[in-house]
């Protein structure tokens, strides 16, 4: 097979071999690439540009046409006491949830590289929290933390950390910290394992020659480690700012915004004027304003990596 | 070399060593804990859950919460959670699984022709894929919402596949591009030579050698249907499992230990697929997701 390959590919090794269909390979490239480029539109480009719509007008519920207000809507959004009290409560959140998921992932990527025995074992325990939905991991903590059949109070309890069993998710400020935990337990795993696929394919021998010209397990990591898995350091970042910004679903089970505005995060503000005061062009206001804020952070990430891609560093 | 004082340095290795392992174990209680206490818990009667100081092994373990869930019956206790459990978590298999099919067929080809063809416009479809992976699912919401109101595919699962296709499309297509650019052209030049035409040489010798990649996208894809919730909460009313899970909220009004048993059978299938191919879906996650 290879020699007749062989011969017949010095002829076609500009083009490929005319097959007997009549249409160019341009036209088929097109034509294999059209049915998703379309469906793209569809789901994507069209829902896309109909919020942006959305988003100046005032969106009546019966079929009444919608009409044009300007930016209305953006005024009403941004002068909206909430909105400040909840951009606030995002960036809290947001911050502590990159840090718990990055920080975290990048000791358990370190760990589960060094040479122990079950290590195996240890990194198939990885996977479990990234593949648990960020919905059920909610359900999980929400019910671990409760006061009543909670499973932390209880050992919390017996180490004589807590007086008595505490209802985690009444208080302000351990709502706010149990949902960055709960989303963040998922996440780092999520960092862990785009950490570790990048530590893999950092060369032994450049660790073991460190090794040999004798640098500490400090300055390796900071001299070879570190400046290895920095693209990566990049990409994960801004992964968890992003899913930081946009956290809707741990909140959502587990305190639905509260107590009070504690968690109300700008997701679920933007619930709530869509669905419950049913305000579909200042809901649409504020999702435009998510969405630039994560296409733009993300530009930016891809433009600052350049055509870097961290794993085939 | 340093091998004459042998006896400080095994020392500090020998610590270190055992720091290691203490991490190692510290690591598997942060990811085992909230799992046992679920477990353990969906094997409780809703008495024995509230026991204090709490059993941390079921003393008279019970099916009971499996039965009920399994059965579509009101559970010991009284409960309503297991009445809906088993047609929402066949909702979610059939809307992931949908969603899988109908990301492979339109993502398997664009992705190829992405790979081997060029064409006008060809790096501009690319760079819309790219864009169309950046923009988030909740920023579009409210489009859907009026859209599928309009098509009366609200509480619909066709409906949630073709909402579910506008995040999964590009991953897949991301993947399987990252998967065939791997892929030597001479398998299709010598396809084409020996008589193929480019649809047989994709579908006969590019689609079984490019299976592990095929893998990991069914297998993301799949994943991110299981656990959507967003969408599943705004545009059904509790269709899927997410939010039949996430609905049951004040302590008194259900049975937490019915609820606990229908997290676990909720959280098996997508951890297993996980486990099953993990070589392929870490692969995929990072080459699809982190670029």
């Amino acid at each position: 097979m290879v020699s007749s390959v062989g011969a017949g590919s010095t002829a076609g090794a500009k083009a490929l071999p005319r097959p007997a269909s009549a249409m160019s390979d341009r036209t088929f490239g097109l034509v294999l690439a059209l049915p998703a480029i379309i469906s793209l539109i569809l789901v994507v480009g069209i829902p896309g540009v109909q919020t942006l719509v959305y988003s100046f007008q005032r969106v009546p519920l019966s079929d009444d046409p919608a009409t044009f207000v300007g930016t209305d809507n953006y005024a009403k959004v941004l002068g909206d006491e909430s909105f400040v009290e909840s951009l606030v409560v995002t960036l809290q959140y947001t911050a502590g949830y990159v840090v718990l998921a990055t920080v975290l992932g990048l000791l358990f990527a370190l760990l589960l590289d060094q040479p122990l025995r079950g290590r195996g074992i240890a990194r198939a325990l990885l996977i479990i929290p990234w593949a648990t939905p960020v919905i059920i991991a909610g359900v999980m903590w929400k019910w671990l933390i409760d006061p009543q059949v909670g499973g932390l109070n209880a050992v919390l309890f017996e180490l004589g950390v807590l007086e008595d069993y505490k209802p985690f998710l009444a208080d302000r400020e351990w709502a706010l910290v149990f949902t960055i935990l709960a989303a963040g337990w998922h996440q780092a795993s999520f960092s862990a394992l785009l950490f570790l696929a990048s530590l893999q394919t950092l060369p032994n021998e450049i660790v073991e020659a460190a090794k040999v010209d004798g640098a500490t397990a400090w300055q390796r990591f900071r001299g070879v480690v570190f400046p290895w898995i920095r693209p990566m350091l990049l990409v994960v970042v801004v992964i968890n700012v992003i899913y930081g910004v946009l956290q809707f679903d741990t909140v959502w089970v587990m305190t639905q915004g509260g107590p009070g505005d504690a968690t109300t995060l700008l997701p679920i503000l933007l619930y709530r004027q869509l669905f419950i005061f049913s305000d579909i062009g200042a809901g649409s206001a504020l999702a435009v304003m998510l969405g630039v804020v994560a296409v733009l952070v993300s530009s930016i990430a891809l433009i600052l990596l350049g055509r870097d891609n961290p794993l085939e560093a | 070399m340093a091998s004459r004082t042998v006896s400080r340095p095994a020392l500090r290795k020998k610590a270190v060593t055992t720091l290691l392992y203490a991490a190692l174990a510290l690591f598997a209680v942060w990811v085992l804990f909230p799992f046992w206490f679920l477990v353990n818990n969906s094997f409780m009667t809703p008495e024995e859950a509230v026991a204090v100081p709490p059993h941390w092994i079921p003393e008279e373990p019970t099916l009971g919460n499996y039965s009920a869930i399994l059965a579509g019956k009101v559970a010991p206790g009284g409960a309503e959670v297991g009445l809906r459990v088993l047609t929402a978590l066949g909702e979610s298999l059939a809307v992931g699984v949908l969603t899988v099919m109908v990301n492979l067929a339109l993502g398997g080809t664009a992705a190829y022709s992405m790979s081997r063809y060029k064409y006008r416009g060809s790096r501009f479809a690319y760079l819309a894929v790219l864009f169309a992976r950046l923009v988030p699912a909740i920023a579009i919401v409210a489009a859907f919402f009026v859209a599928l109101r309009d098509l009366g595919l609200i509480n619909s699962r066709y409906g949630l596949v073709i909402v579910y296709t506008s995040f999964t499309l590009p991953i897949t297509i991301l993947v399987l591009k990252n998967y065939f650019d791997g892929l030597p052209r001479e398998l299709d030049e010598a396809a084409l030579v020996d008589g193929a035409s480019r649809l047989q040489a994709l579908w006969y010798v590019i689609r079984p050698i490019a299976r592990p990649g095929f893998i990991a996208a069914a297998c993301l894809v799949f994943l991110e249907s299981w656990g959507e919730f967003f969408y599943a909460l705004t545009l059904t009313n509790q269709l899927t499992i997410p939010p039949v899970l996430a609905g049951f909220r004040g302590f008194f009004q259900f049975n937490w230990t019915t609820l606990a048993a229908a997290t676990v059978l909720a959280v098996v299938p997508p951890v297993l697929l996980a486990l099953i191919f993990q070589r392929y879906v870490v692969r995929g996650l990072a080459q699809g997701v982190a670029k």
